[in-house]
């Protein structure tokens, strides 16, 4: 398989504070990979680092085995290639579901309009998002509509990767399912995906690997069903232990 | 009552162009201001260095001066000078406008910061540049933001178009002094002109609320906009 993101000894900190001590990891075409752990252990500044929203400190990205992370690489154009889904959506306020998936196409990928609403339609309906939602703005859409249409408005970037960073965490408990059900069809659809999550079941379904992440460092890898069901460190033990006991 | 409608009959070509001079000049300024505190507030935001540092010794000098001082300098001040010298039209709009410009960069300049942080790094996540994303993304809605302040400037600065008799422009108030010398009746032409300030700032009000109201977002109470 042919390798889309190499993350090599990434580290990054907050004044005094090293949040990651040194990542390492890569994802390959077509792969899910999951990242799990307790929050304030570097899970989404790794994302963050990744598409340089945050200038790692030290380490190297590789998108397609070129390096993103040197000074003179154009960050704009990497970021195009890197898709990216937040915890609060962060749809454009004053766009309606179909501008907010289009402006990206449209403004930079330069495409014409006419391409770029096709290019948005069909986004829009890989997530399950009805034509008589695109004319709705953002405050008008329950959490779980603004999340799939951000979902959208990555896809409609083509890009090779869509980082997710807590995806589902600001949502009511209700809304959470349409969205998994999105990121799945996705993930089926052969899209390259780094999902940051608590939702184990959708791990299990359909990363092929799951890193756990405290601390600033990956402390065990490997399938889900070994991480989850069979982890080695006891940290992971007791993580797991209390997401089960929040669930219940 | 017949000595204010003596007062139309001899003056009111007078009130007219004095009521011009001060459209003009308000309108004038408050364009240049719009513009020029635009790019003062993007230079203080995301400026960096000397640019940044001229972007805020502006603003506080400009805010930190009387407006009627800033005039005599324009007008006065730099005719002694020899190198420029201005009309009372030119110095009265420059001045206006370099003032409203630096009240204009504060206002834009909350305006910028009250929208979510997140949208800029989306925008930036799809790979937009800086420009790209303060064209599409923020401006369209720093401009329903700043509304309501707007609409302050521009009553503010129509009162205070008042300032540009001091250079000796004939606008409303100079005329209304210009009356009251002729006819001795000081109290009736100020309060004519009174009651024409009043109007102006009352229709261009009830006119900022109507976009205010037009323009906003769905969703969105205009109310909460103004966070």
């Amino acid at each position: 398989m042919k390798e889309v993101l190499r993350v090599v000894d990434l580290k990054k900190s907050y004044h005094k504070n090293e949040v990651l001590k040194g990542v390492s990891f890569s994802v390959d075409e077509g792969e899910t990979k999951v990242i799990i752990g307790p929050s304030g252990g570097g899970k989404s500044t790794l994302l963050y680092c990744i598409n340089m929203l945050q200038r790692p400190d030290s380490g190297e990205v590789y998108l397609d085995g070129e390096e993103i992370t040197k000074g003179k690489v154009r960050v704009n154009e990497a970021r195009q290639k890197i898709g990216f889904v937040f915890q609060h959506f962060n749809l454009f306020l004053h766009l309606n579901a179909l501008d907010n998936v289009r402006v990206g196409p449209l403004k930079v990928r330069k495409m014409s309009l006419d391409e770029a609403t096709q290019t948005a339609v069909a986004a829009l309906k890989l997530v399950g998002i009805s034509e008589d939602l695109w004319s709705h703005y953002p405050a008008q859409l329950s959490g779980g509509q603004q999340q799939r249409i951000a979902i959208a408005r990555a896809i409609a970037m083509n890009p090779r990767i869509i980082l997710f960073d807590e995806p589902t965490s600001a949502l009511d408990v209700e809304l959470i399912g349409e969205v998994l059900k999105a990121m799945k069809d996705l993930a089926y659809g052969g899209m390259t995906m780094l999902v940051v999550t608590h939702e184990l079941e959708f791990a299990m379904e359909v990363a092929n690997e799951i890193m756990f992440l405290e601390n600033g460092v990956i402390i065990e890898k490997g399938p889900p069903r070994e991480v989850i069901m069979n982890p080695k460190s006891e940290r992971i033990k007791r993580f797991l232990g209390r997401i089960h006991k929040e669930e219940s | 009552m017949e000595k204010f409608l003596g007062i139309f009959n001899r003056f009111g070509s007078l009130l007219l162009s004095g009521l011009g001079y001060t459209m003009f000049i308000t309108i004038v300024a408050i364009v240049i201001g719009f513009f020029l505190g635009f790019l003062l507030a993007v230079l203080k935001i995301y400026g960096r260095g000397v640019l940044k540092w001229l972007a805020i010794a502006y603003i506080e000098l400009i805010r930190g001066t009387p407006m009627i001082v800033q005039l005599f300098i324009i007008y006065y001040g730099l005719s002694q000078t020899g190198l420029v010298r201005l009309t009372p039209l030119q110095a009265a709009i420059i001045g206006m406008g370099l003032n409203s410009a630096a009240y204009q960069a504060e206002y834009f300049r909350s305006a910028f910061l009250a929208i979510p942080t997140g949208q800029s790094e989306a925008a930036l996540s799809l790979g937009m540049s800086r420009a790209q994303l303060i064209l599409n993304i923020l401006l369209p809605q720093l401009l329903r933001i700043v509304l309501p302040s707007w609409t302050n400037e521009l009553v503010a600065l129509i009162q205070y178009s008042s300032i540009a008799m001091v250079v000796t422009i004939m606008e409303l108030t100079a005329v209304a002094k210009y009356i009251g010398s002729k006819t001795f009746l000081y109290m009736q032409s100020f309060i004519i002109v009174g009651i024409i300030y009043l109007a102006l700032s009352f229709i261009f009000t009830r006119l900022m609320v109507y976009f205010e109201h037009r323009l906003s977002i769905p969703g969105i109470s205009v109310t909460k906009a103004r966070v």
